[in-house]
């Protein structure tokens, strides 16, 4: 008895804090598999045939394994041509965005000129300001340019959002105008400051900006769908829209395929930018 | 991120105040009277926008049609049915849509503005009569039907003969007692029926059209829900619900109906032509000798009617090449070429004579809907249908959950239709 009761102590410590660990586990735990399970299934899904999707009850593990729905994507729809577009879209988008948006964001936030506080205004007012009140009218300006079902048109319209504009001058004003003043006086340009002084201090902003970006760009629908006018300019998600759902019936192992594919580069670059994404995310919280 | 609902419902309002703004009045179209077509083959470059299958397909389709015509070129883009029509709106109101379009009938009141009137030298006299009214506005054609549709009873024909029937019953009692027969053979549900939601009015109508109801007056003027005809139709459609032989909280994405046609727990529903290969394909191997397509049982003083649909295909005001765009609708609408098209996507061709090629006559399952469509009806073509069908659609949910009385619910129906008015 007495031995034991002088090591009690010590182990009831340990058990009660592995017992407080092992429920904060078990709660992510938990979480972790309630937010994997809709890709689990999407990717079971895709190499499962439609009688199988639609069966109920459902099935988890394939019965038939197949690999049609891929191969559908790969030879009877031409998914390169779709793929290519997107990337396009996506990587001029977010670099037009980084490079404008940075731009006007430090006019707003260092320079000093008239009329600065009401531009800021405007830009403000225009974040207020829902995408689909603008929808027709921005194509309508589109078809008259001339631009309809060209890479300009699904590109020139996201180049300088607001919000991408709010995001960068609210994190460059943070910067001490110190630097910047110390860079005047040893004679640098207002490019050259732009350049070499403040944009490497906005590591954390232009990352999250340039995720946010690629994500709407590379998950939007609708204008693309509107704005390119012949299936060689159509991106991933109309492509996806375009084979695998039908006005009456849905083809879900080909939109379930499709997904994955969609889906694929999105994961690749979470994992390549995952460090910038948390900070970015703590950026966004700070306001 | 904006949602995508939102957005849709936002586009298509703000598209509908561009179309009634700026779009042309509603006379202008007819006032020029139809182009007369050139004699010749046609020339240059015709562009088209099809959905879904017809749109993947088609450009390999017209192949015999470029042949025929050397100097033309047909090019094809595919569209995707999910806000399809958005697209159109938007390309109407930046003068970029292509020259021919394919339009879904309950599309036509919104887009006729900006269509062109048919040729007198194209022939639709041999059409399904439903789907030439579909185009007509104010007495002028704009546009040619291409494919038609309508709703069949898909039932279960080994569960049927198991629950004691031979054959499927062609009158409402008989229908009834065979709901009755698949619940008593352990069935959940005998049918799947529309409580309400969005065209849940339209999805009951083929049981109040076969009481030999009609929602608008002959001549269009004025709205008749109130009607004896149309209160009998809820009636017995409540009665399924109330009898525990529909479910009045089904669930409603696409592929639920399938699946329990399947495993037999709701061993009858209403749906188009689309769904024989698709549900032959989801029952797997031999299926399709377990299912068949009946037409909708009729009351005692009815005659069988149901909904059709299907889709025209127009050529814009904008068109730059209207008359190739005219032949090739001329072509695509052959009885001929409508019966290889049949067998290309399984579109049902809108020429009656092309029904008598064996192709179709042979099947029954495809007959059936040839049959059907003898006596069909349609959803009115005005312009504030979509207005009137939601209403009407929010009384069906009354009535088949909520179990309101019919009478009440059609009397309330009517003084909201006629504050609306027929859009005429």
């Amino acid at each position: 008895m007495t031995p034991s009761s002088t090591a009690t102590p010590v182990r009831r410590r340990r058990r009660r804090l592995s017992l407080g660990r092992a429920l904060v586990y078990l709660g992510l735990l938990v979480a972790v598999v309630l937010t994997l399970i809709p890709f689990v299934w999407m990717l079971l899904g895709s190499v499962k045939t439609q009688p199988e999707l639609i069966r109920r009850p459902p099935t988890w593990l394939p019965e038939t394994f197949t690999w049609d729905n891929f191969t559908a994507w790969f030879t009877r729809l031409d998914f390169g041509t779709f793929f290519f577009n997107s990337v396009v879209v996506a990587l001029f988008t977010v670099l037009g965005t980084l490079v404008f948006c940075s731009l006007v964001g430090y006019a707003l936030a260092k320079l000093d000129f008239p009329g600065k506080r009401t531009l800021f205004g405007l830009v403000l007012v225009t974040l207020m300001i829902p995408g689909v009140v603008t929808f027709i009218p921005l194509f309508v300006v589109v078809s008259k340019l001339g631009l309809v079902s060209t890479y300009p048109a699904l590109i020139l319209p996201f180049l300088a959002g607001p919000l991408g504009v709010f995001l960068m001058r609210q994190f460059m004003q943070e910067i001490p105008d110190a630097l910047i003043e110390a860079a005047r006086i040893d004679g640098a340009s207002e490019l050259r400051i732009f350049a070499r002084v403040v944009m490497p201090l906005c590591g954390p902003a232009l990352a999250t900006l340039a995720i946010l970006t690629f994500l709407g760009s590379w998950n939007n629908f609708l204008w693309p769908l509107v704005v390119a006018q012949t299936a060689d300019m159509y991106t991933l998600p109309v492509a996806l829209s375009l084979y695998s759902v039908g006005q009456n019936a849905t083809n879900y192992g080909v939109l379930l395929a499709g997904s994955v594919l969609i889906i694929v580069p999105v994961l690749l670059l979470f994992v390549l930018l995952q460090r910038y994404f948390i900070q970015g995310i703590a950026v966004t919280g700070i306001k | 991120m904006k949602s995508r609902i939102t957005a849709v419902a936002a586009v298509a309002a703000a598209t509908a105040l561009v179309l009634s703004g700026c779009g042309r009045s509603d006379t202008a179209g007819s006032q020029d009277g139809p182009a007369e077509l050139t004699d010749g083959p046609a020339t240059g470059t015709v562009t088209i926008w099809a959905q879904g299958t017809e749109g993947e397909a088609l450009q390999e389709f017209v192949k015999p049609f470029e042949e025929a015509n050397p100097d033309v070129t047909v090019e094809v883009t595919p569209v995707p049915w999910d806000s399809a029509l958005n697209k159109y709106q938007t390309a109407v109101a930046g003068g970029t849509t292509p020259d021919i379009g394919m339009i879904g009938t309950d599309w036509m009141p919104g887009l006729v503005s900006s269509l062109q009137p048919t040729p007198d030298a194209i022939d639709t006299s041999d059409i399904f009569p439903y789907a030439v009214g579909t185009t007509e506005f104010d007495g002028v054609r704009h546009g040619v039907p291409w494919y038609v549709e309508t709703r069949l009873i898909f039932h279960r024909t080994d569960l049927m003969e198991e629950a004691g029937f031979d054959e499927f019953p062609a009158d409402w009692d008989g229908f009834k007692e065979l709901a009755e027969a698949y619940k008593a053979n352990g069935a959940e549900y005998a049918v799947a029926l529309p409580a309400g939601g969005w065209n849940g009015f339209l999805g009951n109508l083929p049981f109040m059209w076969s009481n030999g109801a009609d929602i608008v007056s002959e001549d269009g003027s004025e709205w008749t829900f109130d009607t004896p005809e149309i209160v009998e139709g809820l009636e017995y459609v409540k009665g399924f619900f109330d009898e525990g032989l529909a479910d009045a909280n089904p669930d409603t994405e696409n592929s639920s109906n399938a699946a329990n046609f399947v495993d037999g727990s709701v061993p009858m529903f209403l749906s188009g032509p689309w769904d024989v290969p698709g549900i032959a394909d989801a029952g797997g191997a031999g299926f399709e000798d377990k299912f068949d397509v009946a037409p909708i049982p009729a009351s005692p003083d009815g005659t069988s009617t149901s909904f059709a649909a299907g889709a025209n295909l127009v050529v814009f005001d904008s068109a730059e090449n209207p008359d190739a765009a005219w032949k090739l609708i001329q072509w695509l609408t052959q009885p001929e070429v409508q019966v290889e098209w049949f067998q290309t996507v399984n579109a049902l061709p809108s020429q009656q004579s092309a029904w008598d090629d064996p192709v179709l006559s042979e099947d029954p399952k495809v007959a059936a809907f040839g049959d059907q469509l003898e006596s069909v009806k349609t959803a009115p073509n005005f312009s504030n249908w979509s207005e009137v069908s939601a209403a009407a659609d929010t009384y069906v949910e009354q009535i088949m959950r909520g179990g309101k009385d019919p009478a009440e619910a059609m009397a309330e129906l009517q003084a909201e239709a006629d504050s609306m008015g027929t859009g005429e």
